[in-house]
């Protein structure tokens, strides 16, 4: 593996793709090393973020929790952007990339349709033919978002094939990819793929630590106790935790998804139950049966509905500087209601997993620490999905 | 040290002057025992038997690979049961050349150096792995070098490989795979706009045989790039034409007789 060092996160990482991408990782690794080294390209990100997207985004003092639980809970309030959630923040860096490496469409793989969403939006901004992969069954639990990712001018296509959910729609993601590499970007929303993506969306992503440290510095005086933010791929988690890697004070802790819990076979913990693996251009931690073959996910939560999680995670979960904990589909849902109520902040089902393990977590903390949550999107797109947990009708999946 | 099947039967093709011919199934569709038949139905007639060994996420494939290849994990098939067959095959007597075509966590799962050992042991010839590339190869080529020359990885090169190429092919054996498309398996004929140029440049580069797969399905389809390559490989379209024949082991025969006549006969004329 030495062949391809700079590929790699200790033994995680790497690029496992057909030779028909070879080139093609390699063009992007040098237009994007080249892109964030050029100041003009920052400016331009940079405006995009402030003037489109809206940041930055505010570092919310959550008070009646931070009552209730006994400790500081800020939220770092993600939902706020533009199209609601933190994946326009990477749409934004990759899609200004594509325009400067020449390509004319991009595609893109989605779950919960927020990045669907965020790369059609993009795509509309700046004129791109846009194509969503999203497995059959991600389409019918998050119709709203197929509804707008269609009125953005994008083309969805429903993937039915293994699961019909994100590691099928990523399977056609990548094979479209392989067959149109010549004119067409693919965006990935994750923190997963073959080298130079997983440090692309973990580059476009640090926003989200780089506001959130200065902005707890001149909240609290200091640095946080500690970081939490959802893992599913771990976009936002990566972004969130960014700046505080080389902060060894600050405990930096992700959310798996543990759907009907870790001891059933309907969960997507592949830190907890998984074991390193290949999947999607990338060796990292995998939810597999005795024979190799991926399992099949299960979350509440169609952005946590993935088998596996991006290879800087499985390496940070190695060495002990990331802690990676379950959290199950009725703990987050109570969470959720109980954001809700208690600040009125609707989240994601997917940032609701990181409040459910804040709650847990506070308890052993004390009244002068603190701790940041990501609230990596909004729930508007789960009020389906919420009505019919709420009645009791159990959920697809 | 024996001679590697798959390069022992190139040589000989070779000395003849004549073509090769490489047909793929999916091991276990719609069951071990009739691959098995299908692969004996071929002895002495194609080159290579490429059995695929089928994956949950074959992201290199197209839609009927993926359909066979779901179709056999259903029916339960697995790399032990594939390997149960080679050994049936070899204690048969069958000196048929034969590449796993496989992803790279099967592989992975099973433990380098145990499968290795396994392929050697079993007379597995050679490896296609289409999710891993020649900057990733260290681990594997380790392991299988541990055996000799038993089990060979057959390396691929894409319409794009460009300037990759000549470093891909330097210690390449057996054959080299020349994918016609980009993209995955079975795009039915449509090859790459500048698929002659490319064949070109690998034929020039290659002290091995070249061989065109992707969107084949006749020996029409390969007449026009006839002097650049050394053999023919047909995936897609044999599974469709199996599953015709409900899988016919004399169908699979009587076509990659009339395949490999016609691709000589092509080619001489």
């Amino acid at each position: 593996m030495n062949m391809n060092k700079k590929a790699y996160y200790g033994e995680y990482g790497g690029q496992f793709v057909s030779e028909s991408l070879m080139n093609v990782l390699d063009e992007i690794d040098k237009a994007f090393e080249e892109a964030i080294h050029d100041p003009q390209f920052i400016a331009k990100y940079n405006y995009y973020l402030k003037q489109y997207v809206g940041r930055e985004t505010p570092l919310y003092f959550a008070e009646r929790l931070s009552e209730k639980y006994g400790t500081k809970i800020y939220l770092k309030r993600e939902d706020l952007n533009h199209t609601g959630a933190h994946k326009i923040n990477n749409v934004i860096g990759q899609i200004l990339l594509a325009k400067r490496m020449g390509k004319t469409k991009v595609i893109a793989e989605t779950g919960a349709g927020q990045h669907g969403v965020a790369t059609a939006t993009g795509a509309a901004l700046f004129d791109m033919e846009c194509t969503v992969y999203m497995g059959e069954e991600d389409v019918k639990r998050q119709a709203l978002n197929v509804m707008r990712m269609e009125m953005l001018g994008a083309k969805v296509v429903s993937v039915r094939s293994g699961s019909n959910t994100l590691k099928d729609a990523t399977n056609e993601a990548i094979r479209t990819w392989a067959k149109t590499a010549e004119d067409t970007f693919y965006i990935i929303g994750s923190a997963i793929g073959s080298y130079p993506y997983p440090k692309m969306v973990k580059e476009f992503q640090s926003v989200i630590s780089r506001e959130a440290k200065i902005q707890h510095m001149e909240a609290e005086g200091r640095l946080p106790d500690v970081v939490m933010a959802c893992v599913g791929g771990g976009s936002n988690s990566i972004g969130m935790f960014a700046d505080f890697i080389d902060e060894p004070g600050v405990e930096l802790i992700g959310v798996e998804a543990a759907g009907k819990g870790i001891d059933t076979e309907e969960h997507a913990a592949s830190m907890a139950k998984g074991r390193p693996g290949v999947l999607h251009g990338t060796r990292s931690y995998l939810l597999q049966d005795d024979d190799g073959n991926i399992k099949l996910a299960h979350s509440i939560s169609a952005g946590l509905d993935y088998p596996g999680v991006g290879p800087e995670h499985a390496y940070l979960h190695d060495t002990g500087r990331a802690k990676y904990v379950p959290i199950t589909d009725t703990e987050a849902m109570d969470a959720l209601m109980e954001l809700t109520q208690t600040e009125g902040i609707i989240p994601a089902i997917e940032s609701a997993h990181a409040v459910a393990y804040a709650f847990k977590k506070a308890k052993e903390m004390t009244p002068d620490q603190s701790m940041i949550i990501c609230l990596s999107g909004r729930g508007d797109k789960d009020v389906n999905t919420i009505s019919d947990y709420l009645a009791g009708k159990g959920y697809l999946n | 040290m024996t001679e590697n099947r798959i390069e022992a039967r190139m040589r000989e093709l070779n000395d003849k002057n004549k073509k090769a011919f490489i047909t793929y199934i999916t091991a276990g569709l719609p069951d071990m025992k009739t691959t098995k038949e299908i692969i004996k139905a071929q002895e002495g007639i194609t080159d290579v038997i490429e059995l695929g060994i089928p994956f949950s996420d074959p992201t290199a494939d197209g839609p009927v690979i993926q359909q066979a290849s779901f179709e056999a994990l259903q029916a339960g098939a697995s790399l032990d049961k594939t390997f149960k067959l080679m050994e049936e095959l070899r204690g048969e007597g069958s000196k048929q050349p034969i590449v796993f075509m496989m992803y790279y966590n099967t592989i992975l799962n099973y433990g380098l150096k145990a499968f290795a050992d396994r392929c050697a042991e079993l007379g597995v010839d050679g490896l296609i792995v289409p999710d891993l590339p020649y900057e990733e190869q260290d681990g594997l080529k380790g392991a299988l070098a541990g055996n000799g020359d038993a089990t060979i990885l057959i390396q691929l090169v894409s319409p794009v490989s460009a300037d990759r190429i000549e470093k891909i092919l330097a210690d390449a054996r057996g054959f080299v795979y020349c994918v016609s498309a980009m993209g995955v398996t079975g795009q039915g004929g449509t090859y790459h706009k500048d698929v002659v140029e490319y064949l070109k440049t690998v034929k020039s580069v290659s002290k091995i045989p070249v061989m065109m797969g992707f969107g084949i399905r006749t020996a029409d389809d390969v007449k026009p790039m006839k002097e650049y390559i050394d053999g023919a490989i047909v995936g897609t379209h044999f599974i469709n034409l199996m599953r015709e024949a409900d899988f016919d082991p004399i169908a699979a025969r009587d076509y990659a007789s009339a395949f490999k006549e016609e691709l000589n006969a092509a080619i001489h004329k």
